[in-house]
C-alpha cells in the first residue's frame, strides 16, 4: 500500500485468473491487514465491534440494511466496510506543516490513493487568491470568508451546495434549510450520479422513489434477479442476505457484462461452511449481457410472459393485481408484443433460448425480487430500463406482497436519507410550504441546479461559490477536465471533509478546507454527547454514534459548521435557532418530525433498538401516482451500438476501492494487481482489434460534440467481458464521460455504455498520475 | 366455518392459479390439516378479533411466543421459544376479513406451514374461534413430524394457546388495539386513498 508522505511508486501490472468466489478467510485477512496499517488494534476493535450494532456506528461504506436487533452477528460488517471505517479512523494526520511542504500544484499532481493515504485533516485551511499553498486559518475567519463571499453574490443562485451521501439526516436537513433560507434550491448531490434514474422511474410508475423491499423479502423470495450490480465488491453484506435466501430455497439469476466473483459463489467467513467448505453458490443462472442490453432483456421477458398467458389464459399474469392496481396495461402489452427478437439479440448478446429459460424460472416462482444498481441507472436509457423492470414485476403481481418487489441497491450510506431530508433541487411545494410554515420564511420555488447543471453553470460563470458537504465532487463527476475547469472558474470553493482529496487541489481563487468529525468519532456539543441518524437503502432510519476521540480537537461536526456558517451568512434575517440546533441535535429532529412525512415522534422512535422503518406505500396497496394506480409504461426499444472498431465502455470500481478512493492498486477478485490503468476487454474483441495482453492504449471516447476525450496509457487485459464491451476503473476514466451525455429524464451522467476506441501507444511506459 | 372442497392447493404456485376458493372473499380453505381446534370466548366477535390482530401482544398470554415483529401489515416475524431454544420464522397474511377470518402461511421453506383462524358469533353473544394449521415440514423435520404423536403434540399446543387466549381475553374484557384492514392475496385493500401509515416522502430518491 501507499506509505504516508511517500513518493508514488511506479506501477507494475500483474494479472491472475479472476476469482470464482468472494469473501471467505482472505476477506478477513485483508480487512484486518488494512485496518491495522491505518490505526491501532484498540481503535480497530472499538470500530469494528460497534459497527452496525444497536447504538453503534452506522458503516459509512454502503447503504445496505442491517438485520433486525437480536439477529446481528458480533461482527456485522464486510471487508470493505472494515477498510472504510478504519480508513477514517486512521492515526495519520494532515497538519499545517504538510500544506507548507506541498503546494496546491504539487497536490494536484498526486493520485487519489496518495492523497487519501496522508490521513485525517486536522484544522481549517485556506488557499488565498494567488497563493500556491494552503495555510491555517481559524474557524471564525474561515467561515467568515465563506459567509462574506456568499453575501457578496448578486443572487443566491450564484452559489451551489453539494451533498455527499455520508452526511447524516440532521446535517442534510440543516444544509437544505440554510440553502433555502439563503435563497436558492441549488442542491446537487451524489444521488444525481448514482440512482437518479431509479428515483425518477419508480416515482413515475409506483408513486414512491424508494425500493419496496426489506431484508425479509429477499430472504423469502423464490427468485432474485441481480442486474447490473456487483455485490461482492460494492455491497458485500448483501451476500449474507442472498445466502439466507438460497438456504431458504431461492434461485438467483445474475445479469451482468462481467462474471463477477460475488455473483458466482460466497464464502461467508462467519460460518464454518464459508471457511472450510465451498461456500454458497449465488447465481444459478448467469446472463452475460452486453452493457445497456437490460432494457431489451426485460422487454423480451415481458413479451414471453404475455405469450405464456396467451397459451394458458388465466395462469400466468396476475389479473387481479393488474385490474385493481394498475393502469396502462393494454398499451404496454400491445407494444411489448412487437419487441423484435433480432433487436433483443443485438442489444443483449443473449440467445432467445437463454431468455426463455429465465422465463421458465419466472413462471416457476411465486415471489420475485429484482435488485439493480448502476449497471442499469448509468445508461442513457436508465429510466426506461427501470420502468421496464417495474412492468416485469407488475405482470405477475410481484409488488406489495411478501418476498417480492423492486430493490435499487444504493451505494452511499445515507444517500437515500439525504434526499428524504430535502436535498433535491426540485422539491415539491408541499415540502417547501412545510418549511415556510415551520420557520417563517418563504423558500425559493424555482428549481435549482443538479450536479451536471451545476458544472455547466460554474463553467459559464453563473455560479461563483461552491460548498461541498463531504464527498469528492471533482472525481465523482463526469468529464473530469470540464469539471476541473468549472471548479477553477469559481471565486470560492469550500469542502467540509475528513480527508484530503483531489477536490481540494482543483479549486477556486479562494479555497477552504473545513475539517470535520467522522462517523467513528464522539460528537460532544453544548448539550452533551450527540448522535446522528441515517436511512438505509431499505428505508430503515436508525442512529449512528461514534466512540473514538476526534482526530483533532480543532474539528467541528458537520452540523456545527453549517449552523455557524448560517448564522454568519444570514445575519438574523431568518429566525432559525441555529445555535440551539448546534447544541442539541434532538431539536433538529423535532423540526424534521414536523416537516418530513413519516418522521413523526422521530426522537422517540429512532432511539428504539434498530430505529424504525418508514412505511412504503406500495406495500400498503397505495400508489401515490397522479392517477392513484401503478403505471405500466411503454418503453421504446434501444440497441446500444458501437461503430466498427469501437467498444462500449463501462466504468467500474475495483474491489479495493471505496467510491473515488482506491486503497491499493489491486483488484484481487478480477485478478488485477499493481495497476489501475487497465482496460478489460473480451479476448475475441482484442483479436479483432489486433491487440494483445499488455499492449498500451489510450482510451478515446466518441461523442457528438467532436471533442476528443482521452484517458492515456492503459494496459490491455484480456477478460471475460461481454463481447463488444470494455471495462475500466472509475474515477480514472470519468474523463471519457461527456458532460452532456446524460440519462434521458433523470439527467444522470452515463458512466456506462460509452463508445470508445483503443489507440495503441507503444512508446509510453508511465501511467498518468490521476 | 370455512367450507371444504376439492381444488388446487390453498396457496397456488403461480398468480394465475389464484382462481380457486371464494373470489369475493379470496378464501381458499385448507383441504387437509394437522390441527383443527375451536374454543369459545365470552367476548363479542369484534373484541376477540381486534385483540387477535394485536400480534405483538401474543407473548403476554402465550406459553411459546417470545416475540413478534410487525414487519408490515401483511408480514410478521414470530420468535417461538421453549426453554433455551428459540426459533424465528416469518409469516405472511394472505387473507384477512375483519371480524371473520384470517389466513396465513409461513415464509420459511423449512418447515413450511399454513393456517387460518375463523371468528364466528355464538348464540350467547360470545365468539367461537377456530384455528386450523397444516404443517408441511421439509427435510429431516418431515420424518420427525410424520408420526401421529407429533400431530397430537401440535394439537395440544394449539389448544393450550387458544385456552390461554380465552383466559387473557375474558380477563381483559376489551381489546388493547385493533387493525381493521382487509387483506386479499397478500395485499392490503384500502378504502381510503391514502391510509395514514403510507404518508411518506413522495419525491424521487436518487
Amino acid at each position: 500500500m501507499q506509505k504516508p508522505h511517500g513518493e508514488e511508486s511506479e506501477t507494475s501490472l500483474s494479472v491472475t485468473p479472476p476469482k470464482k468466489w468472494a469473501a471467505g478467510v482472505p476477506a478477513v485477512v485483508h480487512a484486518l491487514e488494512y485496518s491495522l496499517e491505518q490505526t491501532s488494534p484498540r481503535r480497530t476493535g472499538v470500530d469494528l465491534l460497534t459497527m452496525n450494532q444497536v447504538g453503534g456506528i452506522d458503516c459509512p461504506g454502503c447503504a445496505w440494511a442491517d438485520p433486525a436487533p437480536g439477529r446481528r452477528h458480533r461482527n456485522e460488517y464486510c471487508e470493505n466496510g472494515a477498510k472504510h471505517i478504519n480508513d477514517e479512523a486512521t492515526t495519520r494526520r494532515v497538519t499545517a506543516d504538510f500544506f507548507r511542504e506541498h503546494s496546491v500544484a504539487d497536490l494536484a499532481g498526486r493520485s487519489d490513493m496518495w492523497l487519501n493515504q496522508q490521513g485525517r485533516l486536522t484544522e481549517p485551511m485556506i488557499k488565498r487568491p494567488g497563493s500556491a499553498h494552503y495555510e491555517p486559518i481559524g474557524w471564525n475567519d474561515a467561515l467568515g470568508v465563506l459567509a462574506e463571499e456568499l453575501k457578496s453574490l448578486a443572487s443566491p443562485d450564484e452559489a451551489v451546495f453539494y451533498t455527499s451521501g455520508r452526511a447524516s439526516n440532521e446535517a442534510a436537513f440543516v444544509l437544505q434549510l440554510f440553502a433555502r433560507a439563503f435563497g436558492t434550491n441549488n442542491l446537487p448531490d451524489c444521488s444525481n450520479m448514482c440512482h437518479e434514474s431509479s428515483g425518477f422511474a419508480l416515482s413515475e410508475t409506483l408513486g414512491t422513489g424508494k425500493g419496496t423491499v426489506g431484508l425479509d423479502d429477499l430472504h423469502h423470495a423464490d427468485l432474485i434477479f441481480l442486474v447490473g450490480q456487483n455485490p461482492g465488491s460494492n455491497h458485500p453484506r448483501q451476500l449474507s442476505a442472498l445466502e439466507e435466501a438460497k438456504r431458504n430455497g431461492a434461485r438467483i439469476v445474475a445479469v451482468n457484462p462481467l462474471p463477477e466473483a460475488g455473483l458466482r459463489r460466497f464464502k461467508n467467513p462467519q460460518q464454518p461452511r464459508g471457511i472450510v467448505g465451498r461456500g454458497t453458490r449465488i447465481a444459478d443462472r448467469f446472463l452475460h449481457i452486453k452493457p445497456g442490453g437490460d432494457l431489451a432483456l426485460f422487454q423480451a421477458l415481458n413479451r414471453l410472459l404475455l405469450e405464456a398467458e396467451d397459451a394458458r389464459p388465466g395462469t400466468v399474469l396476475d389479473h387481479d393485481f393488474i385490474d385493481a392496481h394498475t393502469t396502462g396495461f393494454e398499451e404496454f402489452a400491445r407494444h411489448a408484443r412487437t419487441v423484435d427478437w433480432d433487436d433483443v439479440r443485438a442489444a443483449t448478446g443473449l440467445t432467445r433460448e437463454e431468455i426463455e429459460k429465465v422465463r421458465d424460472e419466472v413462471l416457476d416462482s411465486e415471489r420475485v425480487v429484482v435488485c439493480w444498481a448502476m449497471g442499469i441507472t448509468q445508461h442513457k436509457h436508465g429510466v426506461p430500463t427501470v420502468r421496464e423492470i417495474v412492468n416485469f414485476l407488475m405482470l405477475r403481481g410481484n409488488l406489495g406482497r411478501a418476498g417480492t418487489g423492486a430493490c435499487p441497491v444504493r451505494g452511499h450510506s445515507n444517500v437515500q436519507g439525504d434526499r428524504t431530508m430535502g436535498i433535491w433541487e426540485q422539491m415539491p411545494d408541499t415540502f417547501l410550504d412545510a418549511l415556510r410554515d415551520e420557520f417563517g420564511f418563504e423558500p425559493p420555488r424555482a428549481h435549482g441546479l443538479d450536479s451536471v447543471n451545476s458544472i455547466k453553470a460554474m463553467r459559464e460563470g453563473r455560479v461563483k461559490v461552491f460548498l461541498a458537504l463531504a464527498g469528492n465532487f471533482v472525481r465523482a463527476a463526469p468529464d473530469s477536465e470540464v469539471t476541473e475547469e468549472a471548479m477553477r472558474s469559481c471565486r470560492l470553493t469550500a469542502h467540509i471533509s475528513t480527508k484530503l482529496n483531489r477536490s481540494h487541489t482543483v479549486c477556486g481563487d479562494t479555497a477552504l478546507i473545513l475539517p470535520t468529525l467522522g462517523r467513528t468519532e464522539r460528537d460532544v456539543q453544548a448539550d452533551g454527547e450527540q448522535f446522528v441518524t441515517v436511512e438505509n437503502s431499505m428505508s430503515e432510519v436508525h442512529t449512528s454514534r461514534g466512540r473514538l476521540a476526534p482526530a483533532s480537537p480543532m474539528l467541528l461536526s458537520e452540523i456545527a459548521i453549517l449552523c455557524r456558517l448560517a448564522r454568519l451568512t444570514l445575519d438574523g434575517r431568518v429566525e432559525i435557532p441555529w445555535e440551539t440546533f448546534e447544541g442539541d441535535y434532538h431539536t433538529i429532529r423535532d423540526r424534521i418530525a414536523r416537516i418530513v412525512p413519516g418522521f413523526h415522534d422521530f426522537n422517540a422512535r429512532v432511539t428504539r433498538p434498530g430505529g424504525f422503518q418508514l412505511p412504503n406505500p406500495v406495500n400498503e396497496g397505495v400508489f401515490n401516482t397522479e392517477v392513484g394506480k401503478a403505471l405500466f409504461t411503454r418503453n421504446e426499444s434501444v440497441v446500444p451500438r458501437a461503430p466498427e472498431g469501437h467498444l462500449l465502455l463501462q466504468t467500474l470500481r475495483s474491489h479495493d476501492q471505496w467510491n473515488t478512493v482506491p486503497y491499493t492498486d489491486n483488484d484481487r477478485y478480477r485478478g488485477i494487481h499493481g495497476s489501475r490503468h487497465v482496460v478489460l476487454v473480451n479476448p475475441a474483441d482484442l483479436s479483432e482489434l489486433g491487440l494483445a495482453q499488455g499492449d498500451r492504449v489510450d482510451l478515446v471516447s466518441v461523442w457528438a460534440d467532436g471533442t476528443e476525450r482521452r484517458a492515456e496509457n492503459f494496459q490491455v487485459v484480456p477478460y471475460p467481458a461481454a463481447k463488444g464491451s470494455a471495462a475500466a476503473y472509475y474515477p480514472e476514466t470519468n474523463v471519457l464521460v461527456p458532460l452532456d451525455s446524460v440519462a434521458d429524464i433523470s439527467n444522470q451522467p452515463t458512466s456506462k455504455g460509452i463508445v470508445v476506441r483503443l489507440e495503441p501507444v507503444p512508446d509510453r511506459t508511465q501511467p498518468s498520475p490521476a | 366455518m370455512a367450507e371444504q372442497h376439492e381444488g388446487p392447493r390453498a396457496v397456488p404456485d403461480t398468480p394465475g392459479a389464484r382462481t380457486s376458493g371464494d373470489r369475493s372473499t379470496g378464501r381458499r380453505p385448507l383441504r387437509e390439516r394437522h390441527v383443527d381446534q375451536t374454543i369459545e370466548v365470552a367476548v363479542p366477535v369484534r373484541t376477540a378479533y381486534n385483540q387477535w390482530t394485536q400480534f405483538k401482544s401474543f407473548p403476554r398470554f402465550s406459553a411459546v411466543v417470545r416475540d413478534v415483529e410487525q414487519v408490515r401489515p401483511t408480514v410478521t416475524a414470530w420468535t417461538l421459544g421453549y426453554g433455551p431454544l428459540r426459533r424465528r420464522f416469518a409469516v405472511e397474511i394472505l387473507e384477512q376479513d375483519p371480524d371473520a377470518y384470517l389466513a396465513w402461511r409461513g415464509l420459511e421453506q423449512r418447515p413450511w406451514h399454513r393456517g387460518e383462524v375463523e371468528f364466528r358469533p355464538t348464540e350467547s353473544g360470545g365468539t367461537a374461534i377456530t384455528v386450523r394449521v397444516l404443517l408441511e415440514p421439509r427435510g429431516a423435520a418431515r420424518i420427525l413430524t410424520r408420526s401421529s404423536r407429533a400431530a397430537r403434540l401440535t394439537t395440544r399446543l394449539v389448544h393450550g394457546e387458544l385456552t390461554r387466549f380465552k383466559r387473557f381475553m375474558e380477563g381483559l374484557g376489551q381489546e388493547g388495539g385493533a387493525w381493521r384492514g382487509t387483506i386479499r392475496n397478500g395485499r392490503v385493500q384500502h378504502d381510503r386513498p391514502e391510509p395514514p401509515r403510507s404518508r411518506v416522502a413522495r419525491w424521487p430518491v436518487g
